[in-house]
């Protein structure tokens, strides 16, 4: 059986050239358009790996990947961060959260700046799922 | 008892008289002889002394200058001999008090004493008068050199500039901050400049229209204008003036200076690091947004490789939107930027509010009936033609009101009966009043700080994050302001007060 691939992005457009890219590359995809109703699929549906925006509303990226770090159940699934924010200004953030109390976390498998080109997206996708 | 001494050479009437007198109740002493006349007035100092004019040795005359000398209130009584004119004379120009004449009698004696006594008597008065009077005086004199010492002062350690004027407009109060202000030193200004050869012709024309009392003008309000200083600078200073008056009657003028550089310095570096840090978050806003539209554009592109080259039709067509959609998304980015940047005078021109409010609610109409928003107009009737920039105008209500919209559309609580209100309101001080409220998604304070700063969305990829930004720029070019409200889950109200030009027709 093929491997369950989330893209969690509040913007229709990225998501369908995620999706597609996962469809070409013989990945089940499935879909989520915020941080909230991704982390209830992530529950429901048990991917092999996330691909994360940052900026979205109800529950950013940020906030999201904390909770699947911190939680035993599902911080083992493997997470692309896909956003236009650079990734210092995401790691910034995590180290704020960090410092305002939270638990120290990893630093995501593999963190993409838009634009990406295809072949790259499926490249590190490949390269993550083993 | 009250003391006097007496004087006389002859025994005889020494003692007929001390007894006589002593019969009346005065505390006599006696001496006879001038000499030791002097002595016992020195010891026993009586108020009146009673002496014979012609002695051996020091006379009369003698003993009435030396105590003169000695205490000059003392009352001099002199015995003269019948008849001896010149001696009486002689005495009363060097200050005896009256004269009696040989052989004394009783009767004239009492009535000297009397009046001796009537005038000592008023003479202390009148000196302790005099006494308490001068005192009175060194003590007013003292208070009121304390309080011009601390009106000096306060003058002085004022942090105005404040010049004073007599009524001739010469220049007669000028402290340290006035000289600071305008660089001239006290000495080449106190009377020796004119109001007009320090401050603006229209200021020095301002005071000496107010000294006149022309329109019954006292105050001169605080305004802001520029001074020259010594060095030939224009120094920003805010200024106001008042006349001063005595009895009614205009006795000068005093003008207040403040010293506007550091103020106006420290407007311009914030206005500038305003201006950075917005280039800054525009820069980084604008990153964001152009990556997420190649991103858009590359996944359109990719759709659209996969379709021609597997003939996959579905696929071109949703690439082939893709790429349509972020170039919209291009297009509006571009648009909100350079409207963001540009800087623009309003054109004022006769327009009807209600009539552009009237428009924009018939522009977001589609976009609000699609999201089951109802759209509410109430509008003032009194707000006629006026005016106003109504390209502005239109601007901001058409973002104001789409934001509105969008702001229901976002909200999940879908049991709301979703509404959109805009207000129109005419206030006095020619201002309109547009009020656009919403019972939508509303907002926290943290959001609602951030609106009109930053480059900032809550609507994902669908907001440049430029809108608000766009529409305070416009409503402060106007000399508007904008306000908001919002409670989250509850709503957001927008106000937005823009002045309006009164139509010269």
């Amino acid at each position: 059986m093929s491997k369950k691939v989330l893209v969690v992005d509040d913007d229709a457009d990225v998501r369908l050239f995620s999706v597609t890219v996962l469809e070409e590359n013989g990945y089940t995809p499935l879909e989520a358009e915020d941080g909230e109703s991704g982390l209830k699929m992530i529950k429901a549906e048990k991917p092999d790996l996330i691909i994360l925006d940052v900026l979205m509303p109800r529950q950013s990226g940020v906030r999201l990947y904390r909770e699947l770090k911190t939680a035993k159940a599902l911080k083992d699934v493997k997470v692309i961060i896909l956003s236009g924010i650079a990734k210092k200004t995401f790691l910034r953030s995590q180290k704020a959260l960090t410092e305002f109390g939270g638990a120290q976390i990893p630093e995501p498998e593999i963190y993409l700046e838009k634009p990406v080109e295809p072949d790259e997206l499926a490249d590190v996708i490949k390269k993550v799922l083993g | 008892m009250e003391k006097l001494l007496l004087i006389d050479d002859e025994p005889d009437i020494l003692r007929v008289l001390s007894m006589s007198l002593k019969a009346d109740g005065y505390d006599v002493v006696s001496a006879p002889n001038g000499t030791e006349g002097i002595v016992a007035f020195e010891k026993e100092k009586p108020d009146i002394v009673i002496t014979d004019i012609k002695m051996p040795g020091m006379d009369g005359i003698e003993v009435l200058k030396k105590i003169k000398d000695l205490n000059v209130d003392t009352e001099v009584i002199i015995i003269t001999g019948h008849g001896d004119i010149e001696n009486a004379i002689e005495a009363l120009k060097h200050g005896a008090s009256d004269f009696i004449n040989k052989p004394v009698r009783d009767e004239a004696l009492s009535i000297a004493l009397r009046r001796a006594r009537e005038k000592f008597d008023i003479r202390q008065q009148l000196k302790e008068y005099t006494t308490d009077l001068e005192r009175k005086v060194d003590e007013a004199t003292r208070e009121v050199r304390r309080r011009s010492n601390f009106q000096i002062n306060l003058i002085r350690s004022s942090n105005d500039g404040i010049v004073a004027t007599d009524k001739n407009l010469k220049i007669v109060i000028y402290n340290p901050i006035a000289r600071q202000i305008f660089g001239y030193t006290p000495a080449e200004t106190i009377n020796k400049m004119q109001a007009g050869d320090l401050f603006p012709a229209e200021l020095a024309a301002d005071l000496q229209a107010a000294l006149r009392g022309e329109n019954n003008i006292k105050n001169l309000a605080w305004r802001e204008t520029t001074i020259a200083s010594k060095d030939g600078d224009n120094i920003p200073v805010r200024f106001s003036g008042t006349i001063l008056q005595e009895s009614e009657r205009p006795v000068g003028t005093v003008a207040f200076f403040q010293d506007l550089r550091e103020i106006k310095r420290l407007e311009k570096e914030l206005l500038k690091s305003e201006r950075l840090a917005a280039i800054g978050q525009t820069v980084a806003g604008l990153a964001h947004g152009i990556k997420n539209i190649l991103h858009g554009l590359k996944g359109g592109s990719y759709l659209v490789d996969i379709g021609i080259n597997k003939n996959e039709s579905d696929k071109l067509k949703k690439g082939w939107d893709m790429i349509k959609r972020n170039i919209g998304r291009t297009s509006n980015l571009v648009m909100d930027l350079l409207s963001y940047s540009k800087e623009r005078e309003p054109e004022f021109e006769a327009c009807l509010p209600n009539q552009i409010a009237d428009d924009v609610c018939t522009l977001v109409h589609d976009q609000a009936r699609e999201n089951n928003v109802k759209l509410v107009k109430d509008f003032d009737d009194s707000i006629g033609e006026v005016l106003m920039d109504p390209n502005s105008v239109h601007e901001v209500l058409l973002n104001l009101m789409s934001n509105a919209v969008d702001a229901c559309l976002f909200d999940e609580d879908t049991s709301k009966n979703f509404r959109v209100v805009l207000k129109t309101i005419h206030e006095k001080d020619n201002i309109i009043q547009f009020e656009i409220s919403d019972n939508g998604l509303g907002m926290d304070k943290a959001v609602a700080k951030k609106l009109f700063t930053s480059f900032f969305s809550t609507k994902g990829h669908r907001g440049t994050g430029l809108g608000l930004m766009v529409t305070r720029k416009l409503i402060e070019e106007h000399k508007g302001t904008i306000n908001v409200n919002s409670k989250p889950g509850k709503g957001t109200t927008f106000i937005v007060r823009m002045p309006y030009k009164l139509s010269e027709t």
